[in-house]
């Protein structure tokens, strides 16, 4: 089995499987067959800081790690400063200036999806990396991760465009502030106007005014979030782009491997991956045990294992398989794996 | 039982912590006691433009579990607030609605959870289990009701957002489990968490630590084959560090199917009502 190196890798997984130390040591594996590898992680619990020894400081921010002489580059998502980089990049507003949208990038406020894919065409333009690794958030996260892919779509769909090319033309050297209702009843789509209407009742007209505020701001950067479906046809692309669904044998979740796979099926190729990670087979093969609790133990073990294998064969074209590593030791934990990615490597 | 349940039990963690198996044991055990206890999940993350479904809620292997779709949530919502049902479909099948929901984060959590307390007032009887999203997707599940709360400053949207909030973050109706696994790595991740969730709610958040090999190999450690032993050692070490913080724990199950592993756990699981 060989695994050719792609532009993008994408790690995908129900969380607690192993997803971020299996991405990590990927990239390591790839830095140190020299490509450039920069590793981006979404997972809002942070355990790759720890694992690569970045401090507080270098989240947000693209930062060279160095790992026994392996060099990559590493990035901790955070909304507020891809909005930053953002607003740099394509001379936009600052979308946080906006009270809603500056409420809906809070760390968990949700923003991160459709970010991090803004983040990731960023870094892809800068050409300075020839692998980027990606951790994607995990279980429901992942979907919509690429449900936010198609998110911009309708965001910026049929719907809007008669509202944005209203407020663009009309709005180009008012100042923002003055917009608001006037705006609403000058709208000529039946649909919106009369959907903004129904709005108004269950809230306010600040709140109208500032939703005009936000959609108008979104709206001039529209161009960055736009990019992201460039993005959406390399990541389909099987020349372009390794998917790695990736899962355990502890969790034993073979229903929800397929699920994800079913969900996924409108945004990845059919040559990807499916990562079976802590597998104990090898360690229950050379083991005897005399005593009956030991016997039944083992028993459950293996019995859950094999039935989950034998599931997940029937279901994915290439099965990976990585052992269960007990190491106390993080790094050890990931060189581990890295040697076994290695195994892979053309 | 001398204490009285919650009404609404929320069960989050990382995903194959058990989350599911275990919110479903407890219903079990939550009907053993003899009170009216239902299974609850969503459904679907964002609005489908593919899937036209509905609300489920069925009787499975002697539990009821509700599935609630995000649609039908959310056209029921506008149709109480509305007063009309015409008006609510047409206004979830507009493309402006679909984007809005869509793209404002935690706007899903929000019908959803509007959804589930509307079930709770319905019939005061009724304990709800929530089997909630992954870790990340709790604290947005959380802090959308209050994020809404900032959005809207005035109206009925901002009222009903305020009650939810009122009664999702009253510590005699909402309990919420985070649930880990016996390992650093899970432990760390749930304490987080714990820690996430405390700083936005006042209700009372525990940790049950699931599927635990140390009590069962405790008397044969010597007989395990290397990596078994470590990891039981691992769990030793943890529980031992941190047994204090741990509200249950629960052992690793010999059987392999999930319905007796359900079946399994249902006597173990009073400290968490």
């Amino acid at each position: 089995m060989t695994i050719f190196t792609k532009s993008f890798e994408i790690f995908c997984g129900t969380g607690g499987v192993g997803k971020t130390t299996l991405a990590t040591s990927r990239a390591l594996a790839l830095a140190a067959q020299e490509h450039r590898v920069l590793l981006i992680t979404i997972d809002p619990a942070r355990r790759l800081k720890d694992l690569l020894g970045l401090s507080n400081d270098s989240i947000g921010e693209v930062t060279a790690v160095d790992m026994n002489g392996i060099k990559l580059h590493a990035l901790l998502m955070s909304p507020e400063k891809t909005i930053q980089r953002m607003s740099k990049k394509y001379q936009t507003p600052d979308l946080a200036s906006n009270r809603i949208v500056k409420i809906l990038s809070k760390p968990y406020g949700g923003m991160n999806e459709i970010l991090s894919l803004v983040e990731v065409q960023m870094q892809f333009e800068t050409s300075q990396y020839d692998v980027i690794v990606l951790d994607t958030p995990p279980g429901a996260h992942f979907l919509d991760f690429l449900e936010g892919i198609s998110k911009i779509r309708s965001f910026f769909d049929q719907s809007f465009v008669e509202m944005f090319s209203y407020l663009g033309t009309k709005t180009a050297h008012a100042s923002k502030r003055m917009l608001g209702i006037r705006i609403i009843n000058k709208v000529i789509s039946g649909g919106v106007k009369k959907l903004l209407s129904y709005l108004q009742k269950v809230t306010d007209a600040k709140f109208i005014d500032d939703f005009i505020e936000a959609v108008q701001i979104i709206y001039q950067s529209k161009e960055a979030f736009l990019k992201g479906l460039n993005l959406q046809d390399r990541l389909k692309s099987n020349s372009e782009c390794n998917w790695f669904l990736v899962t355990s044998v502890e969790q034993g979740k073979a229903a929800e491997a397929v699920e994800m796979k079913s969900h996924a099926t409108h945004f990845i190729h059919q040559d990807h991956f499916l990562v079976l990670n802590k597998c104990l087979e090898q360690e229950m093969m050379n083991w005897f045990p005399e005593a009956s609790n030991l016997m039944a133990l083992k028993n459950s073990l293996e019995t859950r294992e094999k039935e989950l294998k034998k599931n997940l064969k029937s279901q994915f074209p290439v099965v990976l398989e990585f052992p269960e590593i007990m190491s106390k030791d993080p790094i050890e934990h990931v060189n581990n794996l890295t040697k076994k990615w290695a195994s892979y490597a053309k | 039982m001398n204490q009285k349940p919650r009404r609404l039990y929320i069960f989050t963690g990382k995903g194959g912590v058990g989350k599911t198996t275990l919110s479903k044991a407890f219903v079990r055990h939550l009907q053993s006691q003899n009170y009216q206890a239902l299974y609850l999940t969503f459904k679907n993350q964002a609005l489908s433009e593919v899937h036209e479904e509905k609300n489920s809620d069925i009787e499975i292997n002697g539990i009821r579990e509700v599935l609630l779709d995000l649609e039908e949530s959310a056209k029921g919502y506008i149709e109480r607030r509305l007063n009309s049902k015409m008006i609510a479909g047409w206004i979830v099948k507009t493309p402006f609605f679909r984007a809005l929901v869509n793209m404002i984060p935690g706007f899903n959590y929000l019908i959803y959870l509007g959804k589930v307390l509307e079930m709770g007032k319905e019939n005061p009887e009724l304990i709800i289990v929530l089997d909630a999203p992954a870790s990340g997707h709790a604290l947005t599940m959380v802090e959308s009701t209050s994020n809404f709360q900032h959005i809207f400053e005035s109206g009925v949207i901002f009222e009903d957002t305020h009650k939810m909030l009122a009664r999702l973050n009253d510590p005699t109706y909402t309990k919420i489990h985070v649930i880990s696994l016996p390992s650093q790595m899970s432990w760390q991740e749930a304490i987080e968490l714990k820690t996430g969730l405390k700083e936005r709610s006042p209700v009372e958040v525990d940790i049950t630590v699931n599927n635990c090999l140390f009590p069962l190999v405790e008397q044969n450690l010597s007989d395990l084959p290397n990596g078994l032993k470590e990891k039981s050692l691992n769990e030793k070490q943890l529980i031992e560090d941190h047994k204090s913080e741990m509200q249950c724990i629960l052992p690793h199950s010999l059987n392999s199917d999930s319905l007796n592993i359900e079946m399994d756990l249902v006597g173990s699981l009073s400290k968490l009502i």
